[in-house]
């Protein structure tokens, strides 16, 4: 008897130190949190490079230039690197995700699932963070990425919501929030991508009066075909704003005349 | 006095017991051969249809196109709820009718892609879809929700995927526009022969969104007759009445839609919608083709069979005549005339053939029923060609009765000169006959 009151005591002191759950509005706080850190409230323009490594295939190198619109959600990049591929590009608008492909003069209508340029990069991951307009969070445990302390939290699509991976847990710094690590998998629980963002930068945003946090480096792998990779470079951040006709399908066209 | 030729003629067969039970087991050896064939053909015929008139058309079929330019085709049906209006007001032979949306597409996993034939489902009004279709994963319900599809088990294979996987559909809108598609499985069923090497099942308003269609616009218009027989009768009839109200209907082209979407169609100078309809076997050309091919390979086969067993007759007639060439002699030297002694030889092979032909028809069907029961499962690159998942044989009653009495009637045929050659011996002549 006294033995199994001494098992039961060491496990009220124990379970609570070993759980240390985020509570709800704690979760809630910290996912609302990483959204806002990312956030603009205004346009963005931004150089990228992806370097996509494929089974088989020579490495290519692509240079793009984003653009953003965060009040109206719209979003455009427009290839400028190799030659083969300057002046594709893509078209948000309306929720909808447009190709436009100069060497045939046709836009295509395409999903969140889109390979951008065939790489392993999806639309979201030029985009800023919108975790609470999207999923659901639960968290699962806090535990060591390495050597930083992080919460690991299990993000599940909202229902009607268009995202690339119904399915998403990220390894969240607790010291900065800065997101990462995340594991991207299908509804049938198959993981499909593992995203490292090892490196995050701030910039200083006129229009929300604060700074802008952003992932400077992405590692994107495949988890379906092994050895197929992307790592995406995000550079020359310029939060100036753009010509309001920008976002246009017109304007990506003349790009490539 | 028949029974009693009967009689005489079944103690001759008896009396030659080794020559008539080689020549008997010949017999039963080809009416087995051909009932079996008859039976696998049969069974093949038959799961063929059942799954393609429940899966790919229905007893008649409204389809139709519709073309912007005279280079583009679309398989739809605009305005379909006035079509489906006249179409029920003039079949009154209808049992039910189902919508189905037409396309096709790439559909793309994370892997890997392949070209898919797509029907768009409401699968709550599809009552027999649950009948053929047997779901290794997922639940069949699900293809109600939007953005979903049913695959099978080899497209599932192939693209790498299970149940709440996705794939990406991307195909060509009726306006030239590329346009993508999310879809998650929700089922993946068990092969259904050569229509689930192409045919996938997606859930109807999400194909609608794929190609950007109306709500009044669908791909055909399926109609299950409470006599599948009457389709025929029933389409020629439905041609004339739909181009009287106004419609303009295409002619009659034993073709499935796609080959006509993908042929002729484009092809044709003209614009606008065009209604086409057809039956389950213009759907079906391809495996009927198929079919028929098979049915002239087993022709051939019974035919080279019969030759080597009429060549056999005649040969062991012959002997048996030869043999008894002065038993021959003694029934015609007291008194029996050539018409009877033609008559009882003719009789004994007839009592031959029958009891060898019945004999290997009931052999055969044993052998079948108990395949049916064991249940052999087909090699699944042979499923495409054999419509099945399991071995089976559809035995038939009449059919098979018409192969013993077809078997035993050239046999009967066949003992004609054996026969009129002993009738026409002398009687001393046949006495004579050292044998």
């Amino acid at each position: 008897m006294r033995l199994a009151i001494a098992v039961l005591a060491a496990a009220a002191v124990l379970v609570p130190a070993a759980a240390a759950a985020l509570t709800a509005p704690e979760l809630a706080k910290v996912v609302r949190e990483i959204d806002a850190r990312q956030r603009n409230q205004g346009d963005w323009k931004a150089l990228c490079y992806m370097e996509q490594k494929e089974k088989g295939k020579t490495d290519v190198v692509y240079e793009l230039l984003v653009f953003r619109r965060d009040a109206d959600d719209k979003q455009m990049f427009l290839f400028t690197k190799p030659k083969s591929e300057a002046g594709k590009g893509y078209l948000r608008i309306e929720k909808n995700l447009w190709l436009y492909d100069p060497a045939t003069g046709r836009w295509e209508r395409r999903t969140e699932r889109e390979r951008i340029g065939g790489t392993n990069t999806r639309r979201g991951d030029l985009d800023e963070s919108r975790l609470v307009e999207e999923y659901d969070a639960r968290w699962e445990a806090d535990e060591k990425l390495g050597v930083y302390e992080v919460h690991r939290i299990l993000l599940t699509a909202k229902p009607g919501v268009d995202v690339a991976f119904p399915v998403v847990r990220i390894w969240v710094d607790r010291a900065t929030l800065n997101v990462l690590k995340r594991q991207e998998l299908a509804l049938s629980g198959r993981l499909m991508r593992t995203v490292y963002q090892p490196r995050w930068r701030r910039i200083f945003s006129e229009s929300k009066k604060a700074d802008v946090w952003y992932p400077e480096e992405i590692r994107i792998y495949d988890e379906i075909e092994k050895q197929n990779s992307t790592i995406i470079l995000v550079k020359e951040i310029d939060l100036r704003s753009l010509d309001a006709n920008l976002f246009t399908k017109a304007w990506l066209e003349s790009r490539s005349r | 006095m028949l029974r009693l030729d009967v009689q005489i003629a079944a103690r001759n067969l008896a009396a030659h017991t080794r020559r008539n039970l080689f020549l008997g087991g010949a017999l039963a050896a080809v009416t087995a051969l051909l009932v079996l064939l008859g039976a696998l053909t049969a069974g093949m015929e038959a799961a063929m249809t059942q799954s393609a008139t429940t899966l790919m058309t229905g007893h008649v079929n409204v389809g139709g196109f519709f073309k912007i330019t005279s280079t583009s085709t679309a398989p739809l049906v605009s305005g379909y709820p006035k079509v489906l209006e006249e179409v029920r007001r003039r079949v009154p032979e209808i049992d039910y009718v189902t919508l189905r949306g037409r396309g096709y597409a790439k559909a793309v996993s994370e892997s890997t892609s392949m070209d898919l034939v797509l029907a768009g489902v409401d699968v709550a009004h599809e009552p027999a879809f649950r009948r053929v279709l047997h779901l290794s994963e997922g639940r069949l319900e699900d293809l109600a929700q939007p953005g979903t599809i049913l695959l099978f088990e080899g497209q599932a294979e192939r693209l790498k995927v299970k149940v709440n996987d996705v794939l990406t559909l991307s195909a060509p809108t009726d306006r030239g526009v590329n346009n993508t598609a999310d879809v998650r499985v929700v089922a993946i069923a068990h092969n259904v022969g050569l229509l689930s090497a192409f045919s996938a099942f997606i859930q109807g308003e999400t194909l609608r969104q794929l190609y950007g269609l109306n709500t009044s616009t669908t791909g055909a218009i399926h109609l299950f007759l409470k006599d599948p027989a009457r389709a025929p009768a029933v389409a020629s009839r439905l041609r004339t009445a739909l181009a009287e109200a106004g419609w303009r209907v295409m002619e009659p082209d034993p073709q499935p839609y796609w080959m006509k979407l993908m042929q002729t169609v484009p092809s044709e100078d003209w614009t606008g919608q065009k209604l086409d309809v057809t039956t389950a076997d213009d759907e079906m050309g391809q495996f009927k083709q198929f079919i028929f091919a098979l049915r002239v390979v087993t022709l051939l086969l019974v035919v080279i069979l019969m030759a080597v067993v009429v060549i056999g007759i005649l040969n062991t007639l012959a002997i048996a005549v030869r043999e008894r060439t002065r038993e021959i002699g003694t029934l015609r030297a007291i008194g029996m005339q050539r018409s009877k002694v033609r008559w009882l030889i003719l009789l004994e092979t007839a009592l031959l053939a029958l009891a060898g032909t019945a004999a290997g028809a009931v052999a055969a069907a044993a052998v079948a029923a108990g395949l049916n029961g064991i249940g052999i499962r087909i090699p699944e690159s042979m499923q495409i060609f054999l419509s099945q998942e399991r071995l089976t044989f559809l035995l038939q009653p009449g059919v098979i009765a018409s192969y013993v009495l077809f078997l035993s009637t050239v046999t009967v045929l066949a003992s004609w000169f054996p026969a009129r050659r002993a009738a026409r011996l002398r009687p001393v002549t046949a006495m004579h006959h050292v044998g």
